[in-house]
């Protein structure tokens, strides 16, 4: 018999609609022609005139083939595209757009697909973008921002902390500056009516807001009169708290105020726009400003008193080298005139506000903006898959247009076009995304980031979204339109490229889900590191044990509590009456806990051990607290005894020290019983040591623990304390109660940040986790994508290699071949991708180094789990596709040849 | 398109709708039954024919569905649907006013 579809195939070749629809017309002609034929030969021609005549109307090949194309119906029909009209590039655009649109939207599959991973990849990005935007971009909100800086000897948190003497000397010697100012953490508790209030502030000098180029909105500013030992009971107010306590009135100002039991007048309220952010940096925003007020005859005035910071603006005129030189000499003048004020030598920095505040989350941030790139990247591997895979199937349509006549680059220019709105849309989506995320992150940051509730879609953030969306456009649109330049006229017009196995596109695709694949490693491979971080981290033993107890801080500020003893005999009661509470077991008080704030270090002197130079003697971490402490915390004691209530303020100084500090002080063991003095080497008791206890991590569970020390608060008297308390029950139960008695006896004591001491372990791991989560959540986008471009490619591949696979079975494969065929190659593709990828995340973890714990960066088990996932995932996404060519039925899929 | 063209293409597809009024059939069936029944005087071959039958289609007058018997290659039909039913019946009417006119007017007489 002879074979119709291939004599009309041959006169023909296809037709620009699909390739089902193609063959279905081919059939379909073939068979008219064939019963023609038939009739014509029973008519008495012979076969080579009945062929002829039979075949005769297929000569003008263009025009059958625009008439049928033409008359088909429309869903299967192409949408005739834009003439060209030489000089009207716009007009030619808008049409091509209108195009792109029609073709977009007669695929909706297809442009769902492609917007969903565009609208993922651009939406992240962008809302990373906007934290970076708001966090380290954006300039501070004060006067020529980039000249402000914190003055001071180089340490290792940057500029570190000055006496006030010394700043005097180095305001008055130093040439630089155009002004400096000092400021330190000040909390003032305010006591109306009801329960008293703890309210973070400043105590700045008075030419601060200057300084900074900020005017009060209510008021006056500070003046150097009030910046003085006896004017400076004056306070600046902000506007929230302004609004809060004082209902807006503008007749607060001038009105007297009482903090921490002493009389303040109300000068000024802060422009709602001001924003607090030094004080941020220490410990919260801070909503209430007072004068430094001190003069050089105050005991804690002296040069070494060191707990001031120094700002200052650098003269327009003056680089800030020379600036640094300049008081860098200063300081090295103090130090020969008062060798004894200072400790080991360093030298002075000057650390720009911006990096202060944001210095310490610019690596973190560093490494979002990287994984989100590579979010984006396998969005536009996939998205240019898809394209390829589109373009197989259209590129008889645009050969055919090329034959009739539209040249090359007009058609790479309507690809261009079309990528360019799909782009586009994706921007838009994803900026929908980042602007419905952007505010939820200041919820989920475990831990206060300058400026990041600032973070909002703004013109900066609009403009990053479209350039990304239009770079994206180009990325993935670039193996596609080469693609389509190189489209071969004759091959696809005569031939049947499409049923051939290795063409160029599949080759094309099978090399972007290797991209996937390496890129979706990487992500992984960040965040198992993380997650094994976190996991190590929750595994270190802090030396104590938060489970069962409850914190709560409690100030004692005011006249009545000038005296220790007063403070003491308030502790005790406070003490005595949260015993009472059912289910507490220990009850004390410390002047800080592990894992909430600064641990505050002081000098130690050994007794017959004469120091050359006691400002750089060993200074551990001090803590003064009430002697069941240690029962509170299950700190164990190594040796000796711990703190009684024997131990009184007339009773003998004692000290007990931690493991590490007696080991690195007394390595012959000896500690116990020997006496140092704390702080001034020259003055004070001498206090002996009366026990050893074990190592605490008290300021991150990542840090191993420092130099340790305690004393008992009747000794040393702090007026900062938290309270702890262990209960058999939930301790957040206890919470309440606990502050119900504590206002029982203690009616003007502020009760402050409330928690279980486990929150503040679970919040000590909060940034690590915060990295983890985030890069959990880019990693499960790769992944998905990642699968959804594996599927892609190919079930494609199996479709398009229909007829191979059903004549290998009419040939005798089995099923089992059939897989290996589909799989085999599949596969391969993944395992180059994931071995690509080991190689890339290798060179790319050790940025997220700064963030790991007990893991190295090239964690071999980690990178072994994110390999054997992807494999899973990959062989997952197979596994439709692979059934289907394994129900092929070889005499249909070769009865269409 | 030229006034000819236009009025051989409504008579054409008055031809094909007539045709598939009495039943289904397939494309060369339709092409040889219009060659026999008009003597000949009008023809559709493969590449006039099928612009045609897809363009109704597409117009939803007619529907095609492939039919595949034991032993027979697979063939396609078409046949009427309803709203090609109507448009049949419209057609038939201004066809007959048309011819009605033309025969008072130029003397035509029916074949």
């Amino acid at each position: 018999m002879r074979d119709w579809k291939t004599l009309v195939r041959q006169r023909l070749g296809s037709f620009p609609v699909t390739p089902s629809r193609d063959a279905d017309i081919v059939d379909e002609l073939a068979q008219h022609v064939a019963q023609h034929h038939a009739d014509l030969v029973s008519s008495g021609l012979d076969d080579a005139d009945a062929m002829e005549r039979a075949l005769a109307p297929l000569a003008d090949r263009e025009r059958v083939i625009r008439d049928i194309a033409r008359a088909d119906r429309p869903r299967r029909a192409a949408p005739v595209p834009p003439p060209t009209r030489p000089g009207h590039l716009l007009a030619d655009l808008v049409a091509d757009a209108r195009y792109a649109v029609r073709l977009l939207r007669k695929s909706p599959g297809f442009t769902a697909t492609a917007l969903l991973m565009l609208a993922a990849g651009l939406g992240v990005n962008t809302t990373i973008f906007s934290v970076v935007n708001a966090v380290l971009l954006r300039p501070l909100p004060y006067r020529d921002p980039s000249r402000l800086v914190m003055i001071g000897e180089r340490g290792s948190n940057g500029a570190g902390n000055v006496g006030y003497t010394t700043f005097l000397d180095w305001r008055d010697r130093s040439h630089g500056f155009e002004d400096v100012g000092l400021i330190r953490s000040w909390s003032a508790t305010i006591v109306p009516d009801g329960e008293p209030e703890r309210v973070a502030g400043m105590r700045v000098s008075s030419n601060f807001f200057r300084l900074l180029g900020v005017r009060p909105a209510l008021g006056r500013d500070f003046t150097p009169e009030d910046d003085t030992v006896a004017g400076w009971h004056v306070v600046v107010l902000s506007d929230s708290l302004w609004r809060r306590r004082f209902a807006a009135d503008p007749a607060a100002i001038g009105r007297p105020i009482s903090l921490n039991g002493l009389a303040f007048t109300i000068i000024a309220v802060l422009p709602p726009s001001f924003e607090p952010l030094l004080s941020q940096h220490f410990y919260q925003p801070a909503d209430i400003w007072a004068p430094v007020g001190y003069d050089t005859s105050l005991p804690y005035a002296c040069r070494s008193c060191e707990h001031l910071k120094a700002i200052g603006r650098v003269k327009s005129d003056v680089s800030m080298e020379a600036t640094v030189r300049d008081i860098d000499g200063v300081q090295a003048q103090l130090r020969r005139e008062h060798p004894a004020d200072y400790g080991r030598s360093s030298t002075m920095t000057l650390v720009p506000f911006a990096e202060e505040l944001t210095g310490s989350v610019k690596p973190a941030l560093a490494v979002m903006m990287g994984a989100v790139g590579f979010v984006l990247l396998i969005a536009c591997a996939n998205v240019a898959s898809l394209l390829l895979a589109r373009m197989a199937r259209r590129e008889h349509d645009l050969a055919l247009r090329t034959a009739l006549g539209a040249s090359r680059g007009r058609i790479v220019r309507q690809l261009l076009v079309e990528n360019t709105i799909l782009a586009a849309a994706g921007g838009a989506a994803g900026l929908a995304i980042a602007w419905w995320a952007v505010p939820l992150l200041p919820t989920l940051a475990p831990v206060a980031i300058a400026r990041l509730s600032n973070a909002h879609v703004d013109a900066g953030v609009l403009a990053f979204s479209a350039a990304a969306s239009m770079a994206t456009a180009v990325v993935f649109g670039l193996l596609p339109s080469l693609r389509a330049a190189r489209v071969d006229l004759q091959a696809t017009l005569h031939g049947d490229s499409r049923r051939t196995s290795r063409n160029p596109t599949s080759a094309a695709r099978r090399l972007l889900v290797g991209v996937d694949v390496a890129l979706a490693v990487v992500l992984l491979a960040g965040a198992g590191l993380m997650i094994k971080s976190v996991g190590r981290l929750l595994e270190v033993d802090p030396g104590f044990n938060p489970s069962g107890v409850l914190s709560m801080q409690i100030s004692f500020v005011g006249p009545a509590y000038t005296a220790s003893e007063a403070v003491v005999a308030k502790t005790d009661q406070i003490l005595a009456k949260l015993h009472e509470l059912p289910g507490v077991q220990h009850v004390a008080t410390a002047s800080e806990i592990p894992l909430s704030g600064n641990g505050d270090c002081s000098t130690v002197h050994i007794q017959g051990r004469p120091s050359p130079s006691p400002a750089d003697d060993p200074c551990p971490e001090r803590y003064g607290v009430t002697p069941e402490y240690f029962s509170v915390m299950q700190v164990p004691l190594r040796s000796g005894r711990l703190f009684s209530d024997a131990d009184t303020a007339a009773s003998e100084p004692v000290l007990i020290v931690g493991q590490r500090t007696a080991a690195a002080l007394w390595p012959r063991g000896d500690a116990i019983g020997q006496h140092v003095r704390v702080g001034d080497p020259d003055n004070g008791p001498w206090r002996k040591i009366i026990g050893i206890v074990g190592n605490v991590r008290h300021q991150e569970l990542a840090a191993p623990p420092t130099m340790q020390m305690y004393t008992p608060q009747t000794q040393f008297t702090d007026s900062l304390l938290t309270v702890v308390i262990r209960t058999e029950s939930d301790p957040s139960s206890l919470i309440a109660d606990a502050r119900r008695a504590i206002r029982s006896v203690a009616s003007d004591v502020p009760v402050d940040n409330v928690a279980p001491v486990e929150d503040l372990v679970s919040r000590s791991v909060g940034p690590r986790r915060f990295v983890m989560r985030l890069l959990e959540l880019f990693g499960a986008i790769a992944l998905l994508m990642t699968a959804v471009g594996i599927y892609g490619v190919i079930a494609y591949s199996v479709a398009e290699r229909t007829q191979e696979i059903g004549v290998r079975a009419a040939l005798g494969a089995t099923r089992g071949d059939i897989v290996r065929l589909v799989l085999g190659s599949g596969l391969t593709t993944v395992a180059i991708g994931l071995i690509a990828g080991i190689v890339l995340a290798a060179a790319s973890t050790r940025y997220l180094e700064g963030s790991l714990y007990g893991v190295p960066a090239t964690d071999a088990s980690t990178f072994v789990i994110v390999a054997v996932v992807l494999f899973s995932v990959a062989v997952l996404a197979q596994l439709m596709p692979v059934i289907r060519a394994t129900r092929v039925d070889p005499s249909s899929a070769l009865r269409q040849e | 398109m030229s006034e000819e063209r236009a009025l051989l293409k409504g008579s054409a597809e008055l031809l094909l709708l007539a045709l598939l009024e009495e039943r289904e059939r397939h494309g060369y069936e339709l092409a040889k039954l219009i060659d026999e029944r008009s003597g000949g005087a009008i023809t559709f071959h493969v590449a006039s024919l099928y612009p045609l039958l897809y363009r109704l289609e597409r117009r939803g007058l007619i529907s095609g569905r492939w039919v595949e018997k034991p032993g027979v290659r697979r063939r396609r039909f078409y046949r009427l649907t309803a709203a090609g039913a109507k448009v049949l019946g419209a057609r038939r009417k201004s066809w007959s006013e048309f011819f009605a006119a033309l025969t008072r007017v130029a003397g035509l007489r029916h074949a």
